[in-house]
């Protein structure tokens, strides 16, 4: 599932995993106190945003899965 | 910056415009501030942190005084380049990797094994048993964040996570770019420039085993549309994965390596357990091996643990510098004023038809970026006052650049990127190739190109981004099926099993494609007398 999880109670909200982040798959909440896994389609197991995290908040796996193939989408 | 109105919403002025903070694009900005020029540079991501530069390791250094023979150098890239090396960029990145090595060091890259090498002292290098080139290792990750401190520290301005979508001409001259910014909900970016620096990377499919989902070949695309030489997309990068995982390589690729990396050590196999060769053509061989009935394939290590392997993890890529924009000159100038490129959106067939030699990616982006860099300020600084785009090319772009986003229906970006890969990433279309199958995806293509993209829709501004890469996506394709389809024969890392003989007398040329009208010509540009083998009338 690529990347899994931030956990809430280790993330301080710095942001630096939404920098780290080339794909645009992480945001800061609404209120601008966590990152939140916002667009998880696109992750692509690169795993910047877990080494950096100065907290060790993120959790990234190597295994992705796709929809299934539909006929219009 | 100014604030305007409708969805213009910053505008930027300098001499010279950097797209892409890689090792090209940064090395690009920091020459181009050392003459004076005013710079800003562009990333879709975060400078530093996005593209292929992270991932990064052996650096390409030759140097005479370490008894290097620069012949003996030469002559490795071009018979395992298989002669389309464009010979004059081969010998210039050797002869100047050491001055770059140098400056490197000098930013603070560190080199060696433990990050230990100093000037004046050759550091350890290695190279595969194939010939003498040899390669520095370079620490991974941390350089391209070191190059985006030496960027600012220089003085130029970093825009992060805008996506330049197009470049503004005026006069047939490159004047500018317009981009979406990732943070702002129906916005485009405005950067007006002298001269444009295309380091934008590479592209691929969205393979998603190698990490390049992000690089969607936008510099080639967009220089594409405004009439720039586009060459090399028939040579494909045949790296392989685990199929287990996805973006294996970043997870030790064979399971995670205790020491931290290193090359795989294990051995391939095929489905009856017959080893296989360890590298052919790159992994074309595991590609044929998989035609002729023996997959799945796998990967043994020592300790007798076996993975299955697939191909095609950076499906859509070139071998780099194959693919991109075809210089004009040393300068990294290209058909179109005001156009320069570097890295990996440069197209020197430094290389030739595949990977000849090791750490000549990384080197070939310094010194293109350095040539670019300097050649753009240059331009500049002969251009004298700004040639601004027109305030009604302004609005017109930004409003197609969004209409996305006014569609209230069509096709999902993501599901025509399926789409797409499902017609283009299997083997036997762009490994195994043969002018039927060409041809059947090309027609899937060309339905993609007039039907779906004309109609793709995004609801948020991340959407918008994947909606454009998916357009990128889309003619990436189309280039890469017709430059296929026109070199009848076989070459390092383009295999037409209809042609499956390397035929010197018609292609020791290279493949250029062009935006004729609404339509892509190619031709073929012969590489020059003076460099084609012996065997085929040279001099050499
Ligand atoms: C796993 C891996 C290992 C590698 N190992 C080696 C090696 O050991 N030796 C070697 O020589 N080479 C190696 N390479 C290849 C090498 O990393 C690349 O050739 C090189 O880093 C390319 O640098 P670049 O500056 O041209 O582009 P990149 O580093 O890819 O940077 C391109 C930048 O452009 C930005 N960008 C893209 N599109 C847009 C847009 N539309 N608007 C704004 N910005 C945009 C991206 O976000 C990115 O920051 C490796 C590559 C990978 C993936
Ligand atoms: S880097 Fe870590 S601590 Fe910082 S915002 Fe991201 S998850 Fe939270
Ligand atoms: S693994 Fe890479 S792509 Fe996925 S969320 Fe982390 S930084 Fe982004």
């Amino acid at each position: 599932m690529t990347i899994e999880k931030i956990d809430l109670d280790l993330c301080t909200g710095c942001g630096i995993c939404i920098d780290s982040c080339p794909m645009d798959v992480i945001r800061m909440d609404r209120a601008g106190q966590k990152a939140v896994i916002r667009y998880p389609q696109e992750c692509m197991n690169c795993e910047q945003c877990a080494l950096d995290c100065p907290e060790e908040a993120v959790t990234v796996t190597p295994y992705k899965t796709v929809p299934l193939i539909s006929s219009w989408g | 910056m100014s604030r305007g109105t409708s969805q213009v919403r910053r505008s930027f002025e300098a001499d010279v415009l950097v797209v892409g903070g890689g090792l090209a694009g940064c090395t690009a900005a920091i020459k181009a501030r050392q003459t004076g020029a005013s710079v800003i540079l562009v990333d879709k991501g975060f400078a530093g942190k996005s593209g292929q530069t992270p991932f990064a390791g052996s650096y390409c250094v030759f140097n005479p005084e370490w008894g290097d023979d620069l012949d003996a150098w030469m002559e490795q890239v071009s018979s395992i380049g298989e002669s389309v090396n464009d010979r004059v960029w081969t010998e210039l990145c050797f002869r100047e990797s050491y001055e770059r090595y140098l400056e490197l060091l000098s930013w603070g890259v560190r080199f060696g094994a433990d990050g230990d090498a100093r000037a004046g002292v050759e550091p350890q290098r290695d190279g595969p048993p194939v010939g003498p080139c040899k390669a520095a290792m370079m620490e991974t990750r941390a350089p391209s964040m070191t190059l985006r401190r030496q960027v600012l520290k220089h003085g130029a301005t970093i825009v992060d996570r805008t996506m330049i979508v197009e470049l503004l001409t005026s006069g047939g001259q490159v004047v500018g770019a317009a981009g979406i910014p990732a943070d702002a909900e129906d916005a485009v970016d405005i950067f007006t420039a002298k001269a444009v620096v295309l380091a934008a990377g590479a592209g691929g499919f969205r393979p998603g085993r190698w990490p390049i989902d992000n690089l969607t070949s936008d510099a080639d695309c967009m220089a594409y549309r405004v009439g720039a030489e586009i060459t090399g997309k028939e040579f494909a990068d045949p790296h392989h994965a685990r199929l287990d995982q996805a973006a294996s390589v970043m997870f030790g690729r064979y399971g995670r390596d205790p020491e931290g990396g290193g090359p795989p050590r294990g051995r391939f196999l095929d489905s009856d357990g017959h080893p296989l060769p360890p590298m052919g053509v790159l992994d074309l061989d595991l590609d044929r091996a998989v035609h002729a009935g023996h997959g799945p394939l796998f990967i043994e290590m020592p300790d007798g643990v076996r993975w299955p392997m697939v191909g095609g993890a950076a499906g859509g890529m070139s071998v780099h510098k194959a693919e991109g924009i075809r210089p004009a000159g040393t300068d990294c100038s290209c058909n179109v004023a005001g156009l320069y490129a570097a890295g990996d959106s440069l197209g020197t067939m430094q290389s030739g038809a595949t990977y000849a030699a090791i750490g000549q990616s990384v080197l070939g982006c310094s010194v293109t970026g350095a040539h670019a860099g300097a050649g753009a300020a240059a331009y500049a600084a002969r251009a004298g006052g700004p040639a601004h785009p027109a305030g009604a090319d302004v609005e017109r772009a930004a409003e197609a650049i969004t209409a996305p986003l006014r569609r209230s229906g069509g096709f999902g970006p993501r599901w025509v990127t399926q789409m797409l890969q499902n017609t283009v990433l299997p083997y036997y279309v762009l490994h195994i190739k043969h002018g039927d199958r060409l041809r059947a995806a090309l027609a899937n293509v060309e339905f993609f190109r007039d039907h779906l993209v004309p109609k793709l829709y995004a609801t948020d501004q991340h959407e918008l981004r994947l909606v454009h890469e998916t357009r990128n996506m889309v003619l990436n394709a189309e280039m890469r099926l017709r430059a296929s389809l026109f070199r009848t024969e076989t070459r390092g890392c383009h295999y037409r099993e209809d042609f499956p003989v390397r035929d010197d007398g018609q292609w020791l040329a290279w493949v250029i494609l062009r935006r004729a009208g609404d339509g892509m010509e190619l031709f073929k540009r012969p590489v020059s007398a003076e460099h084609r083998p012996l065997t085929a009338g040279g001099v050499q």
